[in-house]
């Protein structure tokens, strides 16, 4: 097994780029990519189609062999019958990796399966890397690079930030990655591999793995490669000693049993198997799309917390029973306060203020009982996780809320803190002012659950 | 015979299923404990193997033809003593040339009756994506009714391996329950790695299905083998 980092620098910070099938016909494919790639990417861009000479201010080349340097990168975006031949010229010239963006191969079949194969040789002969075919590529924010073929106003690009995304479906990516830029969520690098020729989920996990600008990986895949199990688990072991992994399994329904010559054949199915092995290699297991994210949310500004007692502070009651009840669902306990720590709060609280846990400041609590509540509980060292229910709408409540449990969550490392809110414009302002100091903030309190839970695994995941 | 030559032989007869013999030969080369045995080919090699092995018996027929043993009578159980033995022998040679008549017959193994236990079930396939897949559950309703089992895959470790016994819903049995004692959980541990280094080191072995496996307080038997093997 390979035990140094794959090289797939040049697939994300190549010094050059060649976009074959570049077009400048606005609404084209090849317009897409070229105007992602020069709105942002600040190394050289070689757009090659023989038809153009000199377009929207760049010179054109008829083919990868007239460009004046060997372009680090191909992005080959033409019929999937001339690939051979391209990514041939690009081995010639001395490229080290090529994204293959066409479809029309594996996916489409037996012609399609022979062009993949050709071009699999030829990658193998030139020794080039391929990501694809029938892919959207990769993106890296840190140095504006974008292969998808999806303008800026129809996939907005999120912000830059420490979660990677690994995904076997390009269009799911695409829509999600436009979602995160709408909910602010931060992301480093991405990648969709389509057909798999070459590079496959395996290989980004340990390339993401050894990236120290991300703090968390999301990975959606349908099915590993046929031998690859291997590889992925003793990959997967690894990175996961270091940074938390979550995975979303498409396709848990497709296939059934084996053909049942044993008790352990019949059981055996697919996602049976796929189940163990995550949980062999340490990857949490997501069921939906945004409980990937709200999990992954939580794990990006990662603080290892010392056990699984949770401690609620609310000034709702309904959200904090919500809450117990969902935390108690996932193995967390949310033991009831000691007596020494419950006479402390009530020294400072009026007697309607609940102190057994969750601690309910009830509806008309000001930013000073939640400062006076967290302060007291933080200290007391009975809190593993906190969990800060805010409902916004009583206006006894200030925005600088936000800051207030920002300030206190940053002075206490070693407790992980989770925050809830709900509601319209009001909660979404305070969802800004907590998220912008990197603390997670969840709209209801079984999304939260789902983090906390996240949390609380990964401190057993290292 | 070691492993390798038990392997080949079943393959060289064309057989995809090891005897239950050869079957318990091949696990005890990996320190999994199969009860005591003996395989009984006449009544004279029956009268030798029937002061060999502990009592109580269990006689079952060995036949490379039958897949069901016990639906052509061909088991017998809670033989005290080796008159026990004889008629029991008879009985099931009987029985087969009545019910299955022109069966293969390799002869009769004579099997020690490993105490009752908590009945568990470990297996072990191949697999396209993870090659080496193990398994591990409670037997009866829970595997059959629940399929409350765990997986885990190559390349395993014996912590992996006691890890999956918690990872089933009723683990809770296994750490004793309603006055019944806890399990020796690193016996089974031992279980399911030993099967899973046999399928390692044999590529020929394509399943194993040890069910039940007797559990204890302190140790593990296995109380019936199937061991398929292929090119």
């Amino acid at each position: 097994m390979v035990n140094q980092r794959p090289d797939l620098e040049p697939f994300f910070n190549p010094s050059s780029i060649a976009i074959v099938g570049a077009s400048p016909k606005k609404g084209s494919l090849g317009r897409a990519i070229l105007d992602n790639l020069v709105s942002r990417y600040r190394g050289f861009i070689y757009p090659v189609n023989p038809k153009y000479i000199d377009e929207l201010g760049l010179k054109w080349y008829s083919g990868i062999k007239e460009i004046p340097e060997p372009p680090e990168l191909a992005i080959i975006a033409v019929k999937a019958d001339f690939v051979p031949g391209i990514l041939e010229e690009a081995g010639m010239k001395g490229s080290k990796a090529a994204i293959i963006i066409s479809g029309g191969f594996a996916e489409s079949g037996e012609r399609g399966r022979q062009l993949q194969e050709e071009a699999s040789n030829i990658a193998r002969k030139y020794n080039i890397r391929v990501i694809g075919p029938n892919c959207i590529g990769v993106y890296n924010a840190l140095v504006g690079l974008d292969t998808f073929f999806l303008p800026q106003d129809r996939m907005r690009r999120p912000p830059r930030g420490p979660i990677a995304i690994i995904s076997q479906s390009g269009a799911f990516l695409a829509s999600i990655m436009d979602w995160a830029a709408l909910e602010g969520i931060g992301i480093a690098k991405a990648v969709n591999f389509g057909n798999k020729m070459d590079v496959d989920e395996v290989d980004m996990l340990e390339y993401f793995g050894w990236d120290d600008d991300i703090r968390v990986i999301l990975m959606y895949i349908e099915g590993l490669k046929p031998g690859r199990g291997k590889d992925f688990i003793e990959i997967a072991k690894r990175v996961t000693s270091r940074k938390p992994v979550i995975l979303l399994k498409g396709g848990k329904t497709s296939r059934g049993a084996r053909a049942a010559a044993s008790h352990t054949a019949a059981l055996a199915g697919d996602y049976n198997v796929l189940k163990g092995a995550l949980k062999q290699a340490r990857i949490l297991e997501s069921d939906e799309v945004l409980d990937l994210f709200d999990m992954g949310k939580a794990l990006a500004n990662l603080r290892y917390p010392r056990g699984k007692r949770v401690v609620i502070v609310t000034n709702a009651g309904g959200p904090g029973v919500i809450m117990v009840d969902n935390l108690i669902r996932y193995g967390l306990e949310v033991p009831e306060l000691s007596k020494e720590l419950q006479e402390k709060l009530k020294s400072v609280f009026p007697p309607r203020v609940a102190v057994r846990n969750p601690v309910d400041l009830t509806g008309d609590a000001s930013n000073e009982a939640y400062e006076k509540a967290l302060t007291t509980i933080v200290e007391s060292g009975e809190a593993d996780i906190i969990v800060v229910i805010a409902l916004m709408q009583p206006p006894v409540l200030k925005i600088e809320l936000g800051d207030l449990i920002a300030d206190i969550a940053w002075s206490h490392h070693n407790i992980p803190f989770v925050v809830v809110t709900m509601g319209s414009d009001i909660a979404k302002q305070l969802e800004e002012r907590v998220e912008g100091r990197g603390i997670p903030v969840y709209n209801f309190p079984e999304r939260a659950a789902r983090a906390v839970y996240a949390i609380a695994h990964c401190s057993k995941c290292r | 015979m070691n492993p390798m030559e038990i392997i080949d032989k079943a393959l060289s007869q064309g057989r995809s299923k090891l005897l239950e013999n050869e079957a318990y030969d091949l696990l005890a080369k990996y320190s999994i404990p199969v009860p005591e045995h003996c395989l009984a080919r006449n009544m004279e090699g029956l009268q030798a193997c029937s002061s060999k092995v502990t009592f109580p018996h269990a006689l079952k027929i060995v036949s490379p033809d039958i897949v069901h043993k016990s639906d052509v009578g061909g088991v017998i159980i809670g033989l005290r003593n080796i008159n026990e033995d004889i008629n029991a022998y008879r009985k099931i040679v009987e029985n087969i040339s009545r019910k299955a008549p022109g069966t293969r017959i390799e002869g009769v193994l004579v099997q020690q009756m490993v105490p009752e236990g908590l009945e568990v079930i470990v297996g072990g396939i191949r697999d396209r994506f993870f090659d080496i897949v193990v398994m591990f559950g409670l037997g009866g309703i829970f595997v059959e009714v629940l399929h409350d089992v765990s997986f885990r895959v190559s390349p395993l470790t014996y912590r992996d391996a006691l890890e999956m016994l918690d990872d089933i819903k009723a683990n809770k049995v296994l750490y004793g329950f309603r006055g019944m004692p806890p399990r020796d959980r690193e016996a089974l541990a031992k279980i399911i790695y030993g099967i899973y280094q046999l399928m390692e080191k044999h590529r020929n072995i394509k399943e194993i299905d040890l069910n039940p496996v007797m559990s204890y307080e302190h140790g593990a038997y296995i109380a019936d083998a199937r061991v398929i093997v292929g090119q």
